[in-house]
């Protein structure tokens, strides 16, 4: 059946050769690529965002210790509401960013799907677009503490800083789920010079791995396992923010080299 | 063929980012666990001394075993020698799954006596790296079974040599790492 089809299977079935045989057929001047460096940038937009708005704004970088009491607690979201209604507005408001910063990566992934399975470049994009939950969840967790503290409990004000917090770190498994995919798919890349190198693609599944020392978290309140420790905090959240910029660069590396690609065949044609 | 090895050179050198990564971590629990035991000197050794050194010998050997087995099937593989890579991935894999015996019993018996991840800071270490090393072990036996059914579907010396010879890297890695672990948990301190 596919032997009888004018074009090959692989050729009709990725949106880039979708996109190109529209771009040849009725415009030549649009490009396939349009938006892919926009959505690109959409991730080391979030994560400027996210340091801003909810690690200093938030007090999130580093996070309160889960050994203060609620009174203490409770005197942080009074002293500082302000600030932490700022941080979590701006935070929930550009959660969304990482999504669309997930799907220039599938839109890359998906040029290598040549065989029409798309599995992996679906997976990445799902765990992006589920990686935003837990952070707009628990940014509003943080911004229901700050919206009238003076009339909350201590224990309640201590209890909604720790959802956040357990919210936040222990659904790392989705996040994880994006690094895999991506790993995966990249590492199946036949070209002489991949598209995305090879060492990215096990940076991504290392930081996949590591994430589940976050397992560890409920169980310490304090020292290298609790929440604000040393390697369940600033270990963890900083392999992440390196896995968004070392891939957001390679990502526009291969943007620019698929254009290129494509603009010499067109121009062999 | 050359393509084939051409392409294997590009896929060993880049697990080395994964291994040099995972090294450093490991690198880094180590130094926290000795920052944690000079200032609990007598409580760590007085919790080593519960450990079962002979278990974590046995440990050393099945994992040592294990790996020459792998470089055996790696071996095999450079020569195209499809029988000898699956019969030594698959011996790789059984005298592995010795350790996650031992280990499960080992876990099992300390549970039984009410030692866990919360007694000390000994055994918060002893339980979070030897748990984090099983699981780098439960992914590498995944990945020996994958390779050797792979092995009996491709040739063992086109593609796949890349990712065989990157697999039984990782799995000297996990063999590594135990080396290490093992002196540092189980003989540190034992009088």
């Amino acid at each position: 059946m596919q032997a009888t089809q004018a074009e090959p299977v692989h050729l009709r079935s990725t949106p880039l050769a979708r996109a190109g045989a529209a771009g040849r057929n009725e415009t030549s001047t649009v490009s396939p690529f349009r938006y892919w460096r926009f959505c690109a940038a959409m991730g080391p937009t979030f994560l400027a965002v996210f340091i801003v708005c909810w690690g200093l704004l938030g007090y999130n970088i580093p996070p309160l210790s889960a050994e203060l009491t609620g009174e203490q607690m409770a005197t942080h979201f009074r002293t500082h509401a302000n600030e932490i209604r700022a941080g979590m507005v701006g935070s929930m408001t550009f959660a969304v960013l990482y999504m669309v910063w997930g799907l220039s990566i599938t839109k890359v992934m998906e040029t290598l799907e040549t065989d029409g399975n798309n599995i992996l470049s679906q997976l990445q994009l799902w765990g992006a677009g589920l990686t935003v939950v837990p952070v707009l969840v628990s940014s509003s967790f943080w911004l229901t503490g700050a919206y009238r503290p003076e009339a909350l409990d201590p224990s309640i004000l201590q209890m909604l800083y720790d959802m956040a917090w357990l919210l936040i770190d222990l659904a790392y498994a989705v996040t994880s789920m994006q690094m895999f995919a991506l790993g995966a798919l990249f590492l199946s890349d036949k070209r002489a010079t991949p598209l995305v190198p090879k060492w990215v693609s096990w940076y991504s599944i290392w930081v996949g791995v590591m994430f589940i020392i976050e397992v560890l978290m409920p169980y310490f309140k304090g020292g290298l396992f609790a929440r604000n420790g040393w390697l369940n905090f600033w270990i963890e959240f900083l392999i992440w923010f390196f896995f968004i910029a070392i891939v957001t660069l390679y990502i526009f590396k291969a943007i620019s080299r698929l254009e290129r690609e494509r603009f010499a065949a067109t121009a062999k044609n | 063929m050359a393509s084939a090895r051409g392409e294997a050179t590009v896929q060993t050198p880049a697990i080395l980012t994964f291994i040099v990564a995972d090294i450093a971590a490991f690198g880094l629990f180590f130094a926290f666990f000795m920052i944690g035991r000079g200032a609990q000197v007598a409580l760590f050794d007085r919790s080593a001394a519960l450990l079962n050194a002979d278990v974590g010998m046995l440990n050393t050997l099945i994992l040592v075993t294990s790996s020459w087995l792998v470089v055996l099937a790696v071996d095999g593989a450079r020569r195209g020698d499809r029988r000898t890579v699956r019969t030594f991935l698959a011996l790789a894999f059984v005298v592995g799954a010795g350790f996650a015996v031992t280990k499960v019993i080992e876990y099992g018996d300390k549970v039984s006596h009410g030692i866990t991840l919360l007694t000390n800071d000994f055994f918060m270490f002893y339980f979070v790296l030897t748990g984090i090393h099983f699981l780098h072990f439960l992914i590498g036996m995944g990945v020996l079974a994958m390779l050797w059914f792979k092995a009996g579907q491709e040739a063992v010396d086109g593609p796949l040599f890349g990712w065989i010879e990157s697999g039984g890297l990782y799995w000297h890695m996990v063999d590594l790492l135990w080396i290490v672990l093992f002196p540092m948990l189980y003989l540190l301190g034992r009088r």
